[in-house]
């Protein structure tokens, strides 16, 4: 077994909404939940990769998920996202999904800008819109796009970029980010999470994987799915 | 509509960027037709097989690129039926292109009694091929399964004897009906069994491919909105 909760914290007492940042709705009543996944228990095969996971979020918030290779954190947020079924639990979600997959997601021979405007349009936006809106969104990374290239001739970092900005194109409700910054630079990722806290203060409900904990401090929540004792390194 | 639109522009940015793939496709119902040419029937039916295997390996690999992909933009407000039927129509326009070539090249080049009943041969081909193709992506998880039970169906489409009442089951048994009716002086009853027959799989077939989609792609049920917005209600 292991707990679904921060090491060192007690069950059921995460801290409300906001209360380290100062934002001005802070006395306000607690922002309404967004996420809230409960007693999620997941198999494979014989191998339960999670039991009884919770997390709550509410908007305004972004909590970290943490956890070792393998520590299922991937199936978490695709269940969370509605893409795969648990064994038990369930997820309820108030408003827009937005989900950013650790690997894949895009189309190798699109355009980024053919993919902001497909994904812009699944959302309704216009043309113009989705493409000018996706490029301000590419800029904030410090990214440019040739209007040429195809993404499968991107690099690394920077087709994490277009799978980052397809997740938040369409202006969802809640963003379900896997190991978004991987291959970012240094300059990227302070970056991205400008973007991030910005999101935040828009309402913005978001659940981020990651094994980066320099970030730690500044996020809501911590969920760590590692595997405690005799079930580590699997 | 727009969104359907939309993903019919991009399956074709997709496929337009794939020169090889394109000029593959267009050139593999040749080497069939050049295979048979001496005898016009069989070589008007060849062309059309050649046609029908390339738009369905075409259908196959197209459906399963956009797996990883799809569950996006199902999230992002594309239904299970818009991604379908956008790739569909995309597929379909450059078999039809495909199959427009053909038609000119045999009708200029074979001593043929019904050009009519010809273009309808090719476009139905066309339309039976692309569905089996996204039918085969949406039955097994990848290419490889895939690929091989298209080459599976190739061959025994091939190898059974036309006449036999088994071949009906088969895909493509409307290009015989019909092929048979474009050069021979028989009546029209092979032209209307061929079409019922073709339409009736392609219609099946593209049912099919929709009810799968609409199943991989649904959202999970233990997926719920939350109707009470307070989290007081919560524990
Ligand atoms: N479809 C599947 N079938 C069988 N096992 C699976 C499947 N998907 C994931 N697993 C297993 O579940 C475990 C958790 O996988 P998951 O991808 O969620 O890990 P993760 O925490 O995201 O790891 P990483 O940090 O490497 O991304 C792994 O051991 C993996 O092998
Ligand atoms: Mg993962």
């Amino acid at each position: 077994m292991w707990t679904s909760q921060q090491p060192g914290e007690p069950p059921d007492r995460r801290p409300p909404a906001g209360m380290s940042h100062g934002r001005g709705n802070v006395a306000a009543p607690s922002p309404p939940v967004r996420l809230r996944a409960s007693g999620i228990t997941k198999r494979f095969g014989r191998r339960e990769v999670l039991s009884g996971v919770n997390l709550e979020v509410h908007a305004g918030e972004v909590a970290a998920v943490v956890g070792a290779n393998g520590a299922g954190k991937s199936t978490f947020l695709k269940i969370c996202a509605g893409l795969i079924s648990p064994n038990s639990g369930q997820v309820e979600v108030q408003g827009s999904i937005g989900y950013c997959p650790q690997a894949g997601g895009t189309f190798d021979f699109l355009r980024p800008d053919e993919h902001f405007i497909l994904f812009g349009r699944g959302n309704g936006l216009k043309r113009d819109v989705a493409r000018s809106r996706g490029r301000e969104m590419a800029a904030g990374l410090g990214w440019s796009p040739d209007p040429k290239v195809q993404a499968r001739h991107l690099s690394g970092g920077t087709r994490q970029k277009l799978n980052v900005i397809l997740a938040v194109l369409g202006g969802h409700d809640i963003l379900l980010l896997d190991e978004p910054y991987q291959g970012f630079d240094r300059g990227t990722y302070t970056d991205f999470w400008e973007v991030i806290w910005r999101l935040r203060d828009t309402g913005r409900t978001i659940v981020v994987i990651t094994h980066m904990l320099n970030a730690m401090d500044r996020v809501d929540q911590v969920l760590d799915l590692t595997p405690t004792g005799s079930e580590r390194n699997r | 509509m727009t969104k359907v639109l939309t993903v019919a522009e991009m399956v074709l940015r997709d496929l337009a960027r794939r020169r090889t793939v394109l000029g593959m496709l267009f050139l593999l119902p040749l080497a069939f037709y050049a295979a048979r040419h001496d005898q016009t029937g069989q070589a008007i039916r060849f062309a059309s097989l050649g046609l029908g295997w390339g738009a369905s390996t075409a259908g196959l690999f197209s459906g399963n690129s956009a797996k990883t992909v799809e569950p996006r933009l199902r999230l992002v407000g594309y239904s299970s039926l818009a991604l379908l039927i956008g790739r569909l129509a995309s597929l379909l326009l450059v078999s039809w292109a495909i199959a427009g070539a053909y038609f000119l090249l045999i009708y200029f080049d074979q001593d043929i009694r019904r050009p009519g009943a010809l273009a309808l041969m090719l476009m139905l081909t066309a339309l039976i091929a692309v569905p089996l193709g996204m039918l085969i992506g949406a039955l097994v998880p990848r290419d490889l399964e895939g690929t091989l039970l298209l080459i599976g169906l190739v061959g025994v489409q091939m190898a059974v004897d036309p006449a036999k009442s088994s071949s009906k089951y088969l895909p493509f048994w409307s290009s015989r009906e019909i092929g048979t009716y474009v050069v021979d002086n028989v009546d029209s009853g092979y032209l209307t069994r061929g079409l019922q027959h073709g339409l009736g799989m392609a219609v099946g077939m593209i049912v099919l491919t929709g009810v799968l989609t609409v199943v991989r792609l649904r959202r999970r049920k233990h997926l719920q909105s939350i109707r009470q917005p307070v989290a007081a209600a919560m524990r």
